[in-house]
């Protein structure tokens, strides 16, 4: 924090964040051990008020020569201040850190990984596997002028699985993952079971429903419905106005029985944190209840914009996160859609004729601040309340704003984590557009 | 930091070693409607060491230098314990030993130039698209620069010093008209200085009016359709649907993938010709040198319809008996490098506009592309913008046009490409293994395809 001196003798305030990240991750290529990676790497930012202006630097290494000027420099041609650095520093802490995990060997990385290839080859022998495991710990140390600098140790540990299958004319891609923060809540076997899951539904080709259908969302491709509201309940969008939901609040805009939750407490979640990247606290924020508008996540600068209550929301590197380069921005945690009822086998009886939709492809692209959406899809047709086999050349569109307030015919029982950072069940909508080449 | 490298890679216990240190500098203007989100000048230092030990890669990175020493033994490490697990080593392609220093020249060093100046630049085309209509409510202008100062060293004595300018320019702008919300956004992005993004006030209020009349779109009627692509967008379906799987890291192990994409199977009609290019001058894509220091090679990935070449690293090209191309490459020193593209794009053709236009009854003029992703065969990829083609005449414009299909078919569906090439650097990046964004150019010219699915609703 010897650079937070310094920073503090040539502006009114500052506030210095350190990351540490220490952490070994593995890859398989083809069922085949490629490379084993460590890294020892140091990411420095600081923000400082000079002048009353706001200015901004990021740099790497211990030493970081040369960023109290570049943030100056910053400052000088930026714009006023329209906050402060946050003056916290007793919030109650949330669990994120396992001794175990931190010291998980590279050996077992490597027996993790060789198990996940043999279990899969197993059942399936042609495909090719790919596996990527990493453990590690990311250390931050936030300090500002207006209190002392608090430092917390996070662990984490992720698991990736990609399967290629390849036969003639056809070739079938499937993943799932699991990303954790202690090596007691992970489950490397429960992705194999969903890899497998995946390969056995979609072994036969099966004809596409098209039309207006009723659509399966399984919890990895509920994102393509979710994004939208990523963008929609950013503070900073309802600021800069390019968010539908700007003076919704205390509207019913969703089904009443959709509700969503941004949950930055909860103990030893994946991307829980005791404050943000500013120093906030974080919090436990109800976005849905009941389908009507609770609330909007904030960072310090769209809480200030908005004049609103900060949420501890602010992370750098954006939605994904975890990048000291960037300012902090409004980013929620754990997104939490709360369940209905019903397993999943029973939504697919319940469903009849229709479509799953395992994942989707070009998530993220076209006009997402509106709610639309238009992916081609992995998926699975449906007849008689059974799997029949994997649709081809299909895409799916729709309008997430409409379908969760007019086509939300169930959500399942048995939510599931999605990268660590969504915890949904499966999604069953009616009315989705499909079509077929 | 040179003569450190050196000596360490003379001390490593492995087989092979290799020393990247990357120096950036960088700045960067961004506003939001009237917020001002970036405005920056930085610098960071990084390096990464891949040592080989018996066909098994060990990496460590590092960004303190002091760190070298240590790193390059952990890699060996890592390496050696991997070596153990191996079934299959890696080996790496004989490529000649380099010894190269090159340094960028620039019109106008954006260096020297004033980040309060970047500023004003930035804030004028802001100001533009915002003052252009009442119903644009947001605006996303984005200015970077980056100047990559990139060691490279490895124990076979190939040691390279290039520098690497990058410089990129977002004009978007965000109209709402009720609820109703649409954007619009041009782009550029080259290896060039400063004087790229001047003068560029057209594009701002281009960005600015389609997103207003984007409002008055319909959304595209899903199904079946003849689509002429513009420039842009084809550059971008050729670097997505048919570069990726160019990439041999994708299919060298695979016998199956190695089968479909055998050289000299026909993928499309004789006038089709697709390039990856390391070095056309000023394209962000340029890479003279490849993050394994190799030395640039321009493949024709499809000769006259038949394909004639993929992509390669030093791993890939060893596995397949093939030269490597000089298309290794990474994002920065945190990431290792993997077969990349470079400067890909369909060369020109015969066809005019007219001609590829006047026989479509009823198709889609799909124009310049929001982003694109493949999985193999199967690719989807959505236009910006689009109109309708009614009668062999463009007609009103359409929005929310996501194309789909399957690459072998697309390919052999096209049928006319036209003389108008363009080559787009743009301002965002290719993402692949979750590096991004690479700087990277597509290209090409007008091209018609037949039979896409085009989805809507």
């Amino acid at each position: 924090m010897e650079l937070l001196q310094q920073a503090a003798r040539r502006a009114e305030a500052a506030e210095l964040y350190v990351a540490r990240r220490q952490g070994t991750t593995a890859v398989f290529d083809a069922g085949d051990l490629e490379t084993v990676k460590s890294e020892s790497v140091v990411g420095q930012a600081l923000r400082l008020i000079a002048d009353g202006k706001m200015g901004f630097a990021a740099t790497t290494g211990t030493k970081a020569e040369g960023l109290v000027e570049a943030a100056l420099v910053s400052a000088q041609h930026g714009d006023p201040a329209l906050f402060g650095f946050h003056a916290g520093g007793d919030e109650p802490a949330v669990g994120v850190y396992d001794k175990e995990t931190a010291g998980i060997p590279d050996d077992q990385l490597l027996s993790w990984g060789t198990q996940a290839v043999k279990a899969i080859h197993a059942e399936f022998p042609d495909v090719q596997v790919n596996v990527q495991l990493a453990r590690g710990t990311v250390e931050v140390t936030l300090g500002n002028t207006a209190s002392p600098p608090r430092t917390e140790e996070r662990t984490y540990l992720a698991m990736e699985v990609e399967v290629e299958w390849v036969r003639e004319n056809d070739i079938y891609s499937v993943g799932s993952s699991q990303a954790v923060r202690t090596v007691a809540q992970f489950d490397h076997q429960a992705v194999v079971a969903d890899i497998l899951r995946q390969l056995a539904w979609g072994k036969e080709i099966a004809p596409t429903p098209t039309g207006k259908q009723p659509v399966l969302f399984l919890p990895q491709a509920t994102l393509v419905i979710y994004l939208p509201l990523l963008v929609g309940f950013s503070g900073m969008s309802v600021v800069l106005g390019t968010s539908p939901l700007k003076g919704k609040l205390g509207e019913q805009l969703f089904d009443p029985r959709f509700s969503l939750l941004d949950d930055g407490r909860l103990e030893l979640g994946p991307r829980s944190a005791s404050f943000d990247d500013e120093g906030i606290p974080t919090t436990r924020l109800s976005l849905v209840e009941s389908g009507v508008v609770k609330g909007f996540f904030y960072d310090l600068r769209a809480a200030a914009l908005a004049e609103a209550k900060p949420t501890g929301n602010g992370f750098k590197g954006g939605l994904l996160g975890g990048d000291f380069r960037t300012p902090p921005s409004p980013s929620p945690r754990h997104l939490i859609v709360g369940p209905g009822q019903g397993s999943l086998n029973e939504m697919i009886k319940e469903m009849g004729d229709g479509l799953i939709a395992q994942n989707v492809m070009g998530l993220g692209q076209g006009n997402i601040a509106s709610g639309a959406f238009s992916n081609n899809v992995i998926g699975y047709a449906v007849r008689d309340g059974n799997v029949v086999g994997r649709v081809k050349n299909t895409m799916i569109s729709g309008n997430t704003y409409e379908l969760l307030r007019d086509g939300l015919r169930a959500l399942g029982g048995e939510p599931e984590w999605i990268h660590g950072a969504v915890h949904t069940p499966p999604v069953l909508l009616d009315g989705v557009n499909v079509v077929t080449r | 930091m040179e003569s450190l490298v050196r000596e360490e890679i003379a001390q490593a216990k492995a087989d092979f070693v290799e020393v990247r240190w990357d120096e950036l500098a960088w700045s960067k203007v961004a506003f939001q409607r009237d917020q001002l989100m970036a405005l920056e000048e930085s610098k960071e230092v990084g390096g990464i060491v891949r040592a080989m030990v018996g066909g098994a890669w060990g990496v460590a990175l590092l960004t303190d230098p002091a760190e070298l020493p240590t790193q390059v033994e952990e890699a060996t490490r890592l390496a050696r314990m991997a070596s153990r697990h191996v079934q299959e080593p890696t080996g790496l392609a004989d490529v000649p030993v380099e010894e190269k220093r090159h340094v960028a020249e620039l019109q106008e060093d954006f260096r020297s130039v004033p980040l309060s100046r970047k500023r004003t630049q930035a804030e004028e085309y802001n100001k533009l698209i915002l003052d252009f209509s009442p119903e644009i409510v947001s605006t996303s202008v984005r200015y970077t620069d980056t100047y990559r100062k990139n060691l490279y060293a490895n124990s076979e004595g190939t040691f390279i010093y290039q520098e690497i300018p990058d410089v990129t320019l977002l004009l978007a702008a965000v109209a709402r008209r009720n609820g109703d919300i649409q954007q619009a956004f041009e782009t550029i992005g080259e290896a060039a200085g400063y004087e790229l993004v001047q003068g560029q006030e057209k594009k701002a209020e281009a960005a600015a009016k389609r997103a207003v009349d984007l409002l008055s779109a319909e959304p595209v009627t899903g199904g079946t359709y003849t689509v002429i692509l513009d420039q842009q967008l084809a550059g971008v379906f050729i670097h997505e649907a048919f570069g990726h799987i160019c990439e041999a890291d994708f299919l060298f192990r695979n016998p199956h993938m190695r089968q479909v994409m055998k050289l000299g199977r026909q993928f499309g009609a004789p006038m089709l010709n697709v390039v990856d290019d390391g070095f056309i001058p000023g394209a962000r894509g340029n890479t003279l040198f490849d993050d394994e220091g190799v030395r640039r090679q321009k493949v024709y990935l499809i000769k006259d319809g038949v394909l004639s070449g993929l992509m390669h690293s030093r791993a890939t090209a060893h596995k397949m008996g093939m030269e490597p191309t000089g298309n290794a490459r990474s994002i920065s020193w945190e990431h290792e490098p993997i077969v990349r593209m470079r400067n890909t794009y369909i060369e020109p053709g015969e066809a005019t506009f007219d001609e590829m236009i006047k026989d479509i009854n009823h198709g889609i003029y799909a124009k310049a592309a929001f982003g694109g992703q493949t999985m193999f065969e199967q690719f989807t990829f959505s236009a910006a913008y689009a109109h309708e083609i009614k009668g062999g005449e463009v007609g009103p414009m359409v929005r929310d046009v996501v194309l789909t299909g399957n690459v072998f078919h697309i390919l052999q569906n096209i049928d006319m490409v036209g003389q108008d090439f363009q080559l787009i650097g743009g301002s965002g990046g290719c993402g692949k293994g979750g590096q991004m964004p690479l700087p990277v150019t597509d290209g090409a010219p007008h091209v018609r395809v037949n039979e896409v699915t085009v989805g809507g609703r």
